[in-house]
């Protein structure tokens, strides 16, 4: 965020750039962040100033006032006393601070309602369309990708070799590009580079590297959704950062393969894609009247088309004859304590909720859609450090994993 | 890096409302004027009426139902509260589709059956009209509908609002640049002026509406609205549940001449709340027609 002088720079602040002294010999790296014998050092030494990162602390009291209040109308469908809700709000409010502090301005009320609809037409017309109805047009329609099903094949098969699994899902080589991407992401944090996907069927094991690859093939199917109607990129990014919560959730718990969760993750919206295709309009009208009305996308769905994401992901699963635990995740999302089994929805649940909060710092527009107390007693967890450590990890991650997909 | 926000912060700012005072808070506004408000928002509520609460100097939600209910200035209290639990997002010429295609089959269709045995007269009654730039731009379409035929019509848009404040700024004509995100360029040349404060509506286009603050919620009011050749309620009826739904519709049944059209917003539906309607499917929208 610039340059300071010596005398401006406290404990906590961080370098932007490599600190050198005068004759060139270098002090601190990029990245250090100062503590008060640092400082001590360069006054000795006779450092003048410093180029530092952005600090929340050079905020005025005002934009700090005008930070909570900002991040505080994502909040409006949460239990405000909720240990969690309030352990995400405070990761919200550090969030947004750093972003304003590196220059990010607020959005103001007319940015969450800029968009333009005229354009668009449903291929159903209000009340015609049922999810059941949607999602068979859709099906019947275009033919899901070979792989895909061929994946399936070998997930179902218990007595599939490893060695059959590398081949079937090398046959698709931008697949196979993906995967070796994504087992090198510190999503797995393998300490040396895997290069062949039966090595990574080897590390990663049989069954997780088929359901990652089952994952991504059914992501294919969506790449042809025009950018005009929906911001593509921010849409997997959301699912992705979904992904990463889940998984690092899930692995608090006893017993739970963590891969199942990134892809529960990654997919939990998929219904929203159909929306997209089927209900341009309609979707979009509820988009807008979620933002302007400051309520859930999910709430939003349902005034405007009486029915919502979810309603529509569960046939369409279904349809693809996806494998049922993950299916349910998805499904069950928004409403976990519904599901006889609720812990793997209420982990989706929860990470949903948590990609929400830190997305208001990248200019997200939709309100946090709700933590349900019992989802998250289930997960028998203490939000504090957990979320905040979760939030760290998602830091290091998202870049490179959306980096493998797109 | 440390932050700035204490570590303490906490995320309710607003004073909290227990389950019973959003019950009867909740049966109070529906009661009222029809909107049905979910218990998921209760924390929007606190947030929302924390506010006004200060404002009032009210500790606390039982105090403000109580102003509600037996203050000398509960019924100016009602409009601001009405205005709470409403947003008013609207612009001159939404939904053009909708719009052109309402023109093109709905309002041709009507003019033409009125010429046809002489009656130039059309009502139409625009529900739901927030600050008037639904109402002002039928006002518009008929404009460029009937043309140099205009003045020897007898045409009356009634454009009613929940909102007392809404309709005095509808009545102001006024609008901000806000207002015509979605408008054509040559309409906004030939329908508006500068003006300080934005851009005013043409006086002729102005004398066509008559606004009025009324509740949906009031069947003794609905009644006393003549008889219409067309009603359009858009992006109103989300906020009602079911039961009201149903009794709004049926009032606008009731109002319609045989023949006339309910236009809903574009994504509303008549689907599950009434049968007596005959759907018509035009390119861009469906008008729901009075059969008779």
């Amino acid at each position: 965020m610039g340059i300071k002088r010596l005398d401006e720079l406290t404990a906590g602040t961080v370098l932007a750039s490599d600190l050198k002294a005068s004759d060139g010999r270098l002090l601190f790296k990029a990245d250090t962040e100062l503590e008060e014998r640092h400082i001590e050092l360069l006054k000795r030494v006779g450092v003048a100033e410093a180029d530092v990162k952005a600090d929340a602390g050079d905020l005025s009291d005002e934009t700090v006032r005008d930070i909570e209040d900002y991040v505080r109308d994502f909040f409006l469908y949460v239990d405000p006393e909720f240990e969690p809700s309030l352990q995400m709000f405070r990761i919200a409010l550090d969030l947004t601070g750093s972003a304003v502090a590196s220059g990010w301005v607020l959005p103001d009320i007319s940015d969450r309602r800029a968009s333009d609809v005229e354009h668009m037409e449903d291929l159903f017309l209000r009340g015609m369309g049922s999810p059941d109805t949607i999602v068979k047009h859709e099906t019947e329609l275009a033919s899901f990708p070979d792989i895909y099903f061929r994946i399936k094949e070998v997930l179902e098969d218990e007595s599939a070799s490893a060695e059959r699994i590398a081949k079937v899902v090398s046959t698709d080589m931008s697949l196979a590009a993906k995967l070796i991407k994504l087992v090198n992401s510190p999503l797995y944090g393998f300490p040396q580079s895997i290069d062949s996907i039966s090595r990574a069927v080897a590390l990663v094991g049989a069954k997780e590297l088929s359901t990652l690859a089952l994952g991504i093939s059914a992501i294919n199917y969506f790449k042809d959704i025009p950018p005009e109607l929906v911001d593509m990129k921010s849409f997997w990014r959301h699912s992705i950062t979904c992904g990463i919560f889940a998984k690092i959730l899930a692995g608090t718990q006893i017993g739970l393969s963590p891969e199942r969760f990134f892809i529960a993750g990654l997919l939990h919206d998929v219904g929203r894609l159909i929306l997209f295709k089927k209900l341009p309009y309609a979707s979009t009208e509820a988009m807008l009247f979620a933002r302007e009305n400051s309520i859930p996308l999910v709430e939003a769905e349902r005034s405007i088309m009486d029915f919502c994401h979810t309603d529509v992901s569960q046939p369409l699963l279904q349809s693809w004859k996806f494998p049922e635990g993950l299916s349910d995740m998805i499904n069950y999302h928004h409403s976990p304590m519904e599901f006889p089994n609720p812990l793997e929805p209420a982990i989706i649940h929860v990470a949903d909720n948590l990609t929400n909060a830190v997305e208001i710092a990248q200019g997200g527009m939709y309100v946090l859609p709700g933590i349900d107390v019992q989802a998250w007693e289930i997960l028998g967890i203490k939000a504090d450090p957990l979320l905040r450590d979760a939030v760290d990890q998602y830091h290091e991650q998202i870049d490179i994993i959306m980096n493998a997909f797109f | 890096m440390g932050s700035l926000f204490s570590s303490s912060i906490s995320l309710r700012k607003s004073v909290r409302i227990a389950d019973d005072e959003f019950i009867q808070l909740r049966d109070f506004i529906y009661e009222k004027s029809g909107i049905f408000v979910d218990v998921k928002r209760k924390y929007l509520f606190e947030s929302r009426f924390s506010k006004r609460l200060n404002e009032l100097g009210l500790s606390n939600f039982a105090d403000y139902l109580k102003y509600l209910k037996f203050d000398m200035k509960k019924a100016e209290e009602l409009t601001t509260l009405f205005e709470m639990v409403t947003t008013n997002e609207t612009s001159f010429c939404r939904d053009m589709k909708q719009l052109k295609a309402f023109q093109g089959n709905v309002l041709k269709e009507k003019i033409d059956e009125q010429r046809k045995t002489g009656k130039l007269e059309l009502n139409i009654w625009s529900a739901g009209c927030s600050s008037g730039e639904e109402p002002y731009t039928l006002s518009i379409l008929l404009h460029e509908s009937l043309k140099m035929e205009l003045p020897r019509w007898k045409i009356t848009i009634t454009a009613v609002d929940l909102s007392k404040a809404m309709i005095k700024r509808a009545q102001t004509g006024v609008y901000g640049d806000y207002a015509f995100k979605t408008t054509p360029d040559d309409i906004k040349a030939k329908y508006f002026k500068k003006d300080p404060e934005g851009w005013k509506i043409n006086p002729e286009v102005q004398s066509l509406v008559k606004f009025q603050q009324m509740n949906l919620n009031d069947p003794l009011a609905l009644k006393r609205v003549a008889r219409s050749h067309i009603v359009f309620c858009r992006n109103v009826i989300i906020y009602f549940d079911e039961s009201m739904k149903k009794k709004v519709v049926g009032s606008f049944y009731d109002n319609l001449l045989p023949g006339g059209y309910l236009m809903l917003g574009h994504s509303e539906t008549l689907h599950k709340i009434s049968q007596t309607f005959k759907p018509v499917y035009h390119p861009g929208t469906i008008a729901y027609k009075k059969e008779g």
